[in-house]
């Protein structure tokens, strides 16, 4: 209890303590499912083990001591280390205010330039904070808005970028990250590199990889992985070229500035439809607006035009930029409407075979049997697509749930033989694992 | 081919729920060597272990392995638990003497600068805004200059609300020696707040509201 006759460290240690004390909570079901899983491994593994532990741990004991000895006594004799650099930038379209506020001055952005080659860039409406830059490292905080990041290797320095609950650890890659607070949406493109995403994420600690994108839903607690590339490659396969192709195509800082209406090019079956000038228009806007998390427009659009109109007219591209605006807004009849109507309009267009999964994502709060049978047919016709891990890894979970760990087996074992180390793996080993 | 088929009369067994089961039965089951109990056990205390470690040690990562380490601990040496009813303080013992030895290695890491510690504690971040981190990873970064001592005594004072005797018993220490080191952490992270400005008025400014 912060008393007024208490001393001012007095009421920040009680205020500290406090606020350490309420920040942890109970761990999540899943999280303790998780941990029992590791306790039965370590249990079975600590068995067979235990005899070789006690032949080797006395000479690795002995051994260990001796090494840190050694490399103690190298580390005093060498003297100590030489420091790096220290870190230093400069900023172009804006200026920084007290408490390391980013102020835009302009329409372009602000961009960063730090002398070890690292180059940050918040895009138009993005809000974001230095918060520190020392010896150690830098850490960035985007409040609001895509911002890229281009981030020179280094040994010696950390860099980590914090998005609303989200930590992005860093060491020398190129992505992307946007933060939309009212929707609580984080999605982050990864070009090169890797980083280990860490925030409020049932999986726990996410380590994305060159070409992967992470979309997490916190209001409806949706985390997804889909490997760009493998879209492209999977969207090439069949024919011409597609949206996907062109976002992953694309550079990573696309998030926004290239679907801008210029640059996006409409697929074969979309073209025809999009012929009007009017509809071209509308088309880049709506894309626009998704990419930045302006979904309610996009939904007010809608409504103003007319549900049905737009279904039976919007072009292949604003049909997915509807449904997805509409399931981040849980309006899933709207959602399921668009894409049902993007594979009745466009039954030919790549695209289509990915509303088939995105159906399944949408039917899994409603009906999991129904969403099974969506993932079914998107796997039945691409097999080798974008969206197959994922699509694997969801019909394992809903079957588990559904129908029990027998029948959920088989298929983790599939997903282990096609994607041993995909975002389901964790779980599929534990549903192999269990009698 | 004929099969021949058992004459034997199947009867349905009704199982009974073993997370309904008490200290003391699982305690058995555990010394037993009965496989239901660990899972049962993990779900009974793992979140009390999960909860204590993270606070004292200010990372769910570290906390998650150090639960790891206590329960096989406590499954390895159920055998020698002599008042079975009282699991729980077994449990809570075997974490604090886990949480201190761990607090103890991060010292020595630190003494042979082979592996550097963790500049920024990885905390929970569940419902928690950037600046209650940025308040959370500094506080932390003063408890670490505690002794593991004076932390733990600090932590389970303050973080778990425990009594003085009560810290006293689960650490195996006398009630002096924990108001001593905790007279001495309370001066000196006091001392330490006031050196930093950026944290001695904060909760005066009337920025801070929780």
């Amino acid at each position: 209890m912060i008393s007024p006759d208490e001393s001012a460290e007095l009421r920040a240690l009680h205020g500290l303590t406090k606020l350490a004390r309420d920040t942890v909570q109970r761990p999540t079901s899943a999280e303790l499912e998780r941990g029992l899983n590791l306790l039965y491994a370590r249990t079975t593994a600590r068995k067979v083990r235990r005899t070789k532990l006690m032949r080797w741990s006395l000479a690795a004991l002995a051994a260990a001591l001796c090494l840190g000895l050694g490399i103690r006594l190298t580390s005093v004799w060498r003297g100590p280390r030489a420091e790096p650099p220290a870190l230093a930038y400069r900023v172009e379209g804006g200026s920084v205010l007290a408490g390391g506020y980013l102020r835009d001055a302009g329409e372009g952005g602000v961009r960063l330039f730090f002398n070890e080659g690292t180059r940050v860039k918040l895009l138009p409406g993005a809000r974001g904070r230095v918060r520190a830059v020392d010896k150690e490292g830098t850490r960035i905080v985007l409040d609001q808005g895509v911002a890229s990041f281009d981030v020179a290797r280094s040994k010696e320095r950390r860099w980590l970028v914090e998005a609303g609950p989200f930590s992005v650890a860093v060491k020398g890659t190129f992505f992307t990250v946007s933060w939309d607070p009212p929707s609580e949406r984080f999605e982050l493109r990864l070009e090169h590199g890797s980083v280990v995403v860490s925030g409020p994420i049932a999986s726990g600690d996410i380590e994305l990889r060159a070409g992967q994108r992470l979309v997490v839903n916190l209001p409806k607690a949706e985390t997804l992985i889909t490997e760009e590339r493998a879209d492209a490659t999977a969207a090439t396969s069949n024919s011409g070229p597609s949206p996907t192709n062109q976002d992953a195509g694309s550079a990573a800082p696309a998030l926004t500035a290239d679907r801008a209406p210029g640059n996006a090019a409409p697929d074969a079956s979309s073209t025809a439809t999009a012929s009007g000038g009017s509809k071209v228009e509308h088309k880049a806007s709506w894309v626009e607006h998704l990419a930045h998390g302006h979904w309610n427009r996009i939904l007010e659009e809608v409504e103003s035009r007319g549900i049905e109109t737009t279904l039976e007219t919007a072009p292949s591209e604003d049909l997915f930029a509807l449904a997805d605006a509409a399931r981040y807004r849980r309006r899933t009849d709207l959602a399921r409407a668009a894409l049902l109507a993007q594979r009745r309009r466009f039954p030919s267009a790549p695209r289509s075979l990915d509303a088939l999964f995105l159906l399944g994502r949408v039917e899994e709060s409603h009906d999991r049997a129904r969403a099974i049978t969506w993932y079914d047919q998107y796997l039945e016709r691409a097999a080798t697509g974008g969206y197959a891990a994922e699509a694997w890894g969801r019909k394992m979970v809903l079957t588990n749930e559904l129908k029990g760990r027998a029948v959920a087996q088989p298929i983790a074992v599939e997903y282990l033989r096609r994607f041993p180390k995909g975002s389901y793996a964790g779980a599929a080993r534990a549903l192999c694992d269990q009698p | 081919m004929s099969k021949r088929h058992s004459q034997v009369s199947l009867s349905l067994v009704v199982g009974t729920n073993r997370r309904d089961v008490s200290d003391l039965d699982l305690a058995r089951g555990l010394a037993a060597g009965e496989s239901w109990a660990i899972g049962v056990t993990w779900h009974r205390f793992a979140p009390m272990v999960l909860s204590m470690a993270e606070r004292a040690l200010g990372s769910r990562s570290d906390a998650e392995d150090l639960a790891q380490d206590v329960f096989l601990n406590i499954f390895h040496k159920a055998k020698t638990l002599r008042e079975p009813e009282k699991l729980r303080s077994f449990v809570y013992s075997f974490a604090v003497f886990g949480v201190r030895s761990e607090l103890r290695r991060r010292k020595l890491r630190g003494w042979l600068s082979i592996w550097t510690p963790e500049a920024l504690p990885e905390l929970s971040h569940r419902s928690v805004d950037v600046e209650s981190r940025d308040l959370l990873r500094r506080f932390y970064g003063l408890l670490d200059r505690l002794s593991a001592r004076d932390r733990l005594v600090f932590s389970l004072k303050e973080l778990e609300s425990m009594t003085i005797e009560e810290v006293a018993e689960v650490m195996d220490i006398s009630v002096s020696t924990v108001k001593r080191s905790l007279s001495h952490a309370m001066s000196r992270l006091s001392r330490w707040i006031m050196a930093d400005p950026g944290l001695a008025d904060v909760f005066d400014t009337g920025r801070w509201q929780r």
